[in-house]
């Protein structure tokens, strides 16, 4: 747990001195356990105008784990739609959030890479199985087993 | 003229030689000089460990990843396979400066 805390001591220290990345913002960081963020798209966006909410849970071997990242549906918040999002409960299927996380990569890389995904968004639609996951998916989206098909978004 | 020497005081400086000294390990964040998420002293203690791909790592970082990945070792960095760069580069090196 020590690598843990002392890592996302020092970037949650960053995060507040320098800024989350732009169009970001921390709306939640009391503790070292979640965190959360708004997030909206620069520039001219299919989500232009539009602000989402972001959980992350860090795990105890948080940066040799990724963190649980989702779309928050609570607050007055709706996940965007988006091929990737699952609109019932927010979960994001983002390879660098699974089987292509590194511990180089960090909460303002994760921030930078969803805003990405957002931007090169062509059109809003919901994940082809978007029903049928959100009936039988796992509370976490770190149990689920996403295949990365689409690298387009 | 004669010189008597009452007493010095020798200050040494050491680091790690890393292509950029100011560099941070990419997995804890920290200094290469200083230590990894869970040692107090650097130096020996904690050392770095070298990629043939050019990217290095506290000892005890890449290890926890590598250990975790054991059946496909990546670099972290350039998600090519992890080898470790033997002592043979340093000994090239060393033996090149004498």
């Amino acid at each position: 747990m020590r690598i843990a805390s002392k890592r996302l001591t020092k970037e949650l220290v960053e995060l507040r001195n320098q800024g989350p990345p732009e169009g970001t913002a921390i709306l939640l960081a009391d503790d070292l356990k979640e965190w959360r963020f708004s997030i909206s798209v620069l520039g001219e966006s299919l989500y232009k105008g539009q602000t989402f909410g972001l959980r992350f849970r860090f795990p105890d071997n948080y940066p040799m784990e990724s963190p649980e990242v989702i779309f928050m549906t609570t607050d007055g918040f709706k996940p965007p739609v988006h091929p990737h999002v699952y609109s019932s409960n927010g979960h994001i299927c983002l390879s660098i959030l699974g089987n292509e996380w590194s511990p180089v990569l960090n909460v303002s890389s994760i921030l930078l890479s969803i805003q990405s995904m957002l931007a090169s968004c062509k059109e809003l639609k919901h994940p082809p199985d978007d029903e049928r996951y959100g009936r039988h998916a796992p509370m976490s989206p770190k149990d689920s087993r996403f295949v990365y098909d689409d690298d387009s978004v | 003229m004669k010189v008597k020497l009452k007493s010095f005081t020798p200050v040494a400086y050491w680091h790690w030689d890393t292509r950029d000294p100011d560099d941070v390990c990419g997995i804890c964040q920290n200094q290469f000089d200083g230590v990894c998420g869970t040692c107090k002293e650097p130096g020996d203690g904690c050392p770095l460990l070298f990629g043939k791909c050019t990217h290095e790592f506290h000892l005890h970082c890449i290890m926890q990843w590598l250990e975790q990945h054991s059946r496909k070792p990546l670099c972290p960095l350039c998600k090519r396979p992890w080898e470790e760069a033997t002592a043979e580069k340093y000994q090239e090196e060393t033996a090149a400066q004498q």
